[in-house]
């Protein structure tokens, strides 16, 4: 029960993006993975639910190649796979309920849950809406009516619902002020260890990665800079990872005086 | 070259995909009724008003031709001849293309920009299936009926003009349609505004669906729609009138064959 990826490269015209990237995570770890913008952090989640395929290499899902899946394939290995965007990416056309009951509703739903009734549709909405902490008074409003952070929270409620084994979130916190993203970490660390799903965040927060992750994998000119645990990477000597580092140890710091 | 080919490629196999998934859904067919009434009622006003002066001006223009002819009583069959088989599959496929298809293009690309499309095919569903098919779908089907509403109303208009600005019967021009008009014509019209629309979706719903590099990438898309729908559309009227008047041949020369 893992994902791992083996010695990807991807390029997307004459630029490389993933050189030769091997990397695993084990069930029930918390992976961050860091690097600057362009990186290829959102490419690698990407190639995990099988909207990317590497030009060489492997990535593996609880021991099924991705690359090498039909469309039935990929659609059970991204009913494994809960993702959470950049954006909150909700459905403007649909309430908040229909949006959260949307992965409930699908084929491979069916099979795996029965055909759900509307009312046990709605309990299940109910109940992860309250996982993200919010109420049902939002259930029909459509999401324009919502704040940003609201949207981003019934995002990761719809990832939620059909009950996924691995979450991989895409710079969840981008866009959201402080207070919410401090909410929105604790959910990400509250949520993988009480439902003991496997997360991968990619982020630029090394003091969010600090704070819950168990390791941390630093992306840098197309490769794996460093995967480390979380007080091996306090300790890392490398330049970019001390960027990273220096502006959280300040704050830090600053803190403690 | 190689854009115009990637482009000329992406939209075949685009088209293939669309009818793949066609072929292979079964089940739900409400959203296609959704959006086709969202189709039809946003372009109702528009193909109203445009059709009632199509059919006023072309019943303008051909009075000023047949009246040196003293050819009047031909009015009514010509106007809705030129109406059916030309002038109204072209207007109300323009009309879609600016206004359906431009929203269908800007809808869609915003839903690709901002993940919405991801996200979809995340929770296990076929985007294609979602979004697509119920559009394209609205939009065929739209603007064939926009075409009966437009004809009818068109034919509204030229018969109005006759009457009060050119001093004819409106009950000689009404006799005087089937001569020029039969269901050939009406089949021809009804062709042409079916393949309009099968540019329209499709051009709008491709260029949507690929849409990349947000709001600039969105604005770009529905650019490109309009464009090489209308550019399209132009071409296909050539080709589907040549095959129209090759088909006619074929079938007139096998009657007087078995004749």
């Amino acid at each position: 029960m893992s994902i791992r990826f083996e010695e990807v490269c991807k390029s997307f015209g004459p630029k490389t993006i993933l050189n030769q990237v091997s990397f695993e995570v084990p069930k029930g770890e918390i992976l961050f993975i860091l690097g600057k913008s362009g990186v290829g952090k959102s490419v690698t989640l990407k190639h995990i639910v099988g909207m990317l395929k590497p030009q060489s290499g492997r990535v593996w899902v609880d021991g099924s190649d991705v690359g090498a899946q039909d469309a039935i394939g990929i659609t059970a290995i991204r009913r494994k796979c809960g993702m959470v965007f950049q954006q909150p990416a909700l459905l403007d056309s649909l309430t908040v309920l229909e949006n959260v009951a949307f992965g409930l509703k699908t084929p491979q739903a069916k099979q795996v849950f029965g055909t759900l009734s509307e009312s046990e549709i709605r309990k299940t909405v109910v109940e992860k809406l309250a996982l993200v902490n919010l109420e049902d008074d939002i259930l029909h409003r459509r999401p324009p009516e919502i704040s940003y952070g609201m949207q981003k929270r019934v995002s990761l409620a719809r990832t939620l619902a059909p009950g996924p084994q691995y979450l991989l979130f895409d710079e969840p916190t981008t866009g959201l002020d402080p207070i919410t993203t401090n909410t929105v970490n604790d959910l990400i660390f509250d949520l993988s260890r009480k439902l003991q799903v496997t997360s991968i965040v990619v982020s630029h927060d090394m003091g969010c990665a600090l704070k819950i992750a168990d390791r941390i994998l630093v992306l840098d000119q197309a490769r794996v800079l460093s995967l480390a645990s979380v007080e091996e990477t306090r300790r890392s000597q490398v330049p970019l990872i001390r960027d990273f580092l220096r502006e959280t140890l300040e704050s830090e710091n600053r803190g403690h005086a | 070259m190689t854009g115009f080919l990637k482009e000329v490629g992406g939209l075949t196999l685009f088209y293939g995909r669309v009818i793949r998934t066609l072929l292979t859904t079964s089940g739900n067919i409400t959203p296609v009724f959704g959006q086709i009434t969202q189709v039809y009622f946003r372009s109702l006003g528009t193909v109203i008003a445009s059709g009632i002066f199509v059919g006023a001006i072309l019943a303008l223009q051909f009075n000023l031709v047949l009246s040196q002819y003293d050819a009047q009583t031909l009015l009514g069959g010509l106007t809705t001849s030129a109406c059916v088989r030309e002038v109204g599959p072209l207007i109300i496929s323009f009309l879609l293309a600016g206004k359906i298809g431009a929203y269908t293009a800007a809808e869609l690309g915003t839903m690709r920009v901002t993940e919405q499309v991801d996200a979809i095919e995340c929770l296990g569903t076929d985007s294609v299936q979602y979004l697509i098919l119920p559009r394209f779908l609205a939009i065929v089907s739209g603007s064939v009926l926009l075409l009966v509403v437009g004809l009818l109303v068109s034919t509204v208009g030229a018969l109005a003009v006759a009457h009060w600005l050119c001093g004819i019967n409106p009950l000689q021009y009404l006799v005087s349609i089937p001569r020029f008009a039969g269901p050939g014509v009406f089949f021809a019209g009804l062709f042409k505004s079916f393949v309009y629309g099968v540019i329209v979706a499709g051009v709008a719903c491709y260029k949507g669906y690929t849409a990349s590099g947000g709001a600039r990438g969105v604005g770009r898309a529905v650019t490109q729609a309009a464009i090489y729908t209308n550019l399209l559309i132009v071409i296909a009227n050539f080709v589907t009138s040549s095959f129209l008047d090759s088909l006619r041949e074929i079938l007139k020369s096998l009657s007087g064959v078995s004749g």
